[in-house]
């Protein structure tokens, strides 16, 4: 026991997971991202339960926040059960082949795809946001064929948006590996869903989001079920994480409306990336890559990991303020 | 162009939210039995705390129970029981949204997404009721 008795230690997992729903609805990463390396880093969990404990959770913030989007009637239900035919699958793919990682023993290498998810889904995360309605493209075949058009209407912008998609196809083949990715860390992998519909579908930001944390739901449960029955869920640690996260992401959604200062989310970035380098020195250290076990020590890499973190949340951060401002700081798209 | 139906959108939101409410009840009843209990399914509540070590961790994890013991889990109060319930109800709330949009498409006759409605389906129910049997230890 870390904390003392099983009760200390329930209550501090719960704790664990409110910080990462907070953290992962503030950074519109979801709490996945956050719980998985929050469990293995700081409180001891093995990657497999960890993993286990966060897929499942997932599925109840997706459905806590998809009945408010769904009500409003911005989230495409059509499009999403669409795209959920390659996530599924993805999910079933990818859960298998967890199962087949962690019989082998090769926990490192879970670490280390982990740590690069996590660093390569900060930056569309952190671009997302910098322009809200997409240029038109001209519908396609698939535009007509899948029925991939909608309307819904924006509050702030005070009008009714009506958008039409395109290459469903190239929809379908990034949500495979959305689902894949899902299946295998436990996490939402909301990051490339949006990238599939916002960059390949070209659908405004807000049916993304929105269709993305529908979605988010039906593809963790694909992976759960297998987990329930090669097991991988451990009822003390999921029960704890599946209220926190639930709680925290219901507090990280109310103070998202409420807070003026959008820049505080930089700090949140910055803990999100030293977290996915911490991971991904773990899957260095365990898998003995380059010969590092030894010389690479647990104080060691939390240290470059702050650092590197910084750094790069800095760099960033000057390279968006720069991207916008040569925008004359609109909403509008910088390429 | 097609309106996606309000009906059905009012229908997923409120299994949505249900589900959530049941499942987060269920859990929270389940895990205060277990401390009540000090223990559930059994096993002493010290063995199903004890998450850090791998192999007792592995050994009384989810599949010493399977979902077919909840309804007798709860009958008997047990606190396994009532964090399977929580947690199945989790994994069943997309099915359940599922079906409602299908029963939308077929009401409109909108045939290519009772298709892809059903490969969504057959995909969940492949991962729930056909891999296990592959998977289980």
């Amino acid at each position: 026991m870390l904390f003392g008795t099983p009760l200390n230690e329930f209550l501090v997992i719960v704790l664990g997971g409110i910080f990462a729903g907070v953290i992962g609805s503030l950074t519109g990463l979801g709490g996945g991202s956050v719980l998985v390396p929050v469990l293995t880093i700081f409180y001891g969990v093995p990657i497999d339960f960890a993993i286990g404990a966060s897929l499942i959770s997932t599925i109840a913030t997706s459905a806590g926040s998809a009945s408010t989007y769904t009500k409003k009637g911005i989230a495409n239900i059509k499009i999403g059960v669409g795209l959920e035919v390659a996530t599924t699958l993805g999910a079933v793919v990818g859960a298998l082949t967890f199962i087949l990682v962690t019989r082998q023993h090769l926990e490192w290498v879970l670490y280390l795809l982990f740590g690069l998810v996590l660093l390569s889904s900060l930056i569309p995360t952190i671009q997302r946001g910098k322009y809200e309605f997409p240029e038109a493209k001209m519908p396609d075949f698939t535009s007509r064929a899948f029925q991939l058009t909608g309307r819904y209407t924006d509050d702030r912008a005070k009008k009714t948006v009506t958008y039409t998609g395109v290459r469903w196809w190239l929809g379908e083949i990034i949500m495979f590996f959305a689902g894949l990715l899902s299946g295998l860390l436990g996490i939402g992998s909301g990051a490339l869903k949006v990238l599939g519909m916002d960059w390949a579908m070209n659908l405004p930001m807000k049916v993304t989001t929105t269709t993305s944390n529908f979605m988010i739901g039906i593809t963790a449960a694909t992976g759960s079920s297998i987990y329930w029955y090669a097991g991988y869920i451990s009822f003390f640690l999921a029960a704890a994480t599946a209220i926190g996260v639930l709680v925290g992401s219901r507090v990280g959604s109310h103070v998202l409306m409420k807070i003026s200062n959008k820049e505080i989310r930089w700090i949140f970035f910055a803990i999100l990336s030293f977290l996915g380098i911490d991971m991904l020195f773990k899957g260095i250290r365990q898998g003995n890559i380059f010969d590092l076990q030894k010389r690479l020590t647990g104080l060691l890499s939390f240290s470059i990991a702050v650092g590197v973190s910084i750094l790069m949340i800095l760099l960033l951060y000057l390279y968006t303020k720069r991207g916008v401002s040569y925008s004359g700081g609109n909403i509008t798209k910088t390429d | 162009m097609e309106e996606i139906s309000q009906k059905l959108i009012n229908i997923v939101s409120i299994i949505l939210k249900g589900a959530v409410f049941l499942s987060m009840g269920s859990i929270i009843i389940g895990v205060i039995l277990l401390f009540v209990k000090n223990g559930g399914d059994g096993y002493s509540l010290q063995t199903l705390a004890n998450y850090s070590n791998y192999s007792v961790a592995k050994s009384y994890s989810s599949s010493i129970f399977s979902p077919a013991k909840i309804p007798y889990g709860i009958i008997t109060l047990d606190p396994i029981g009532f964090i399977s319930l929580g947690l199945w109800v989790l994994i069943f709330t997309p099915v359940s949204v599922l079906f409602t949009s299908l029963v939308d498409y077929i009401y409109n006759k909108n045939k290519l997404y009772v298709v892809l409605t059903f490969m969504v389906l057959f995909n969940l129910f492949t991962a729930i009721f056909i891999i296990p049997s592959f998977v289980h230890l």
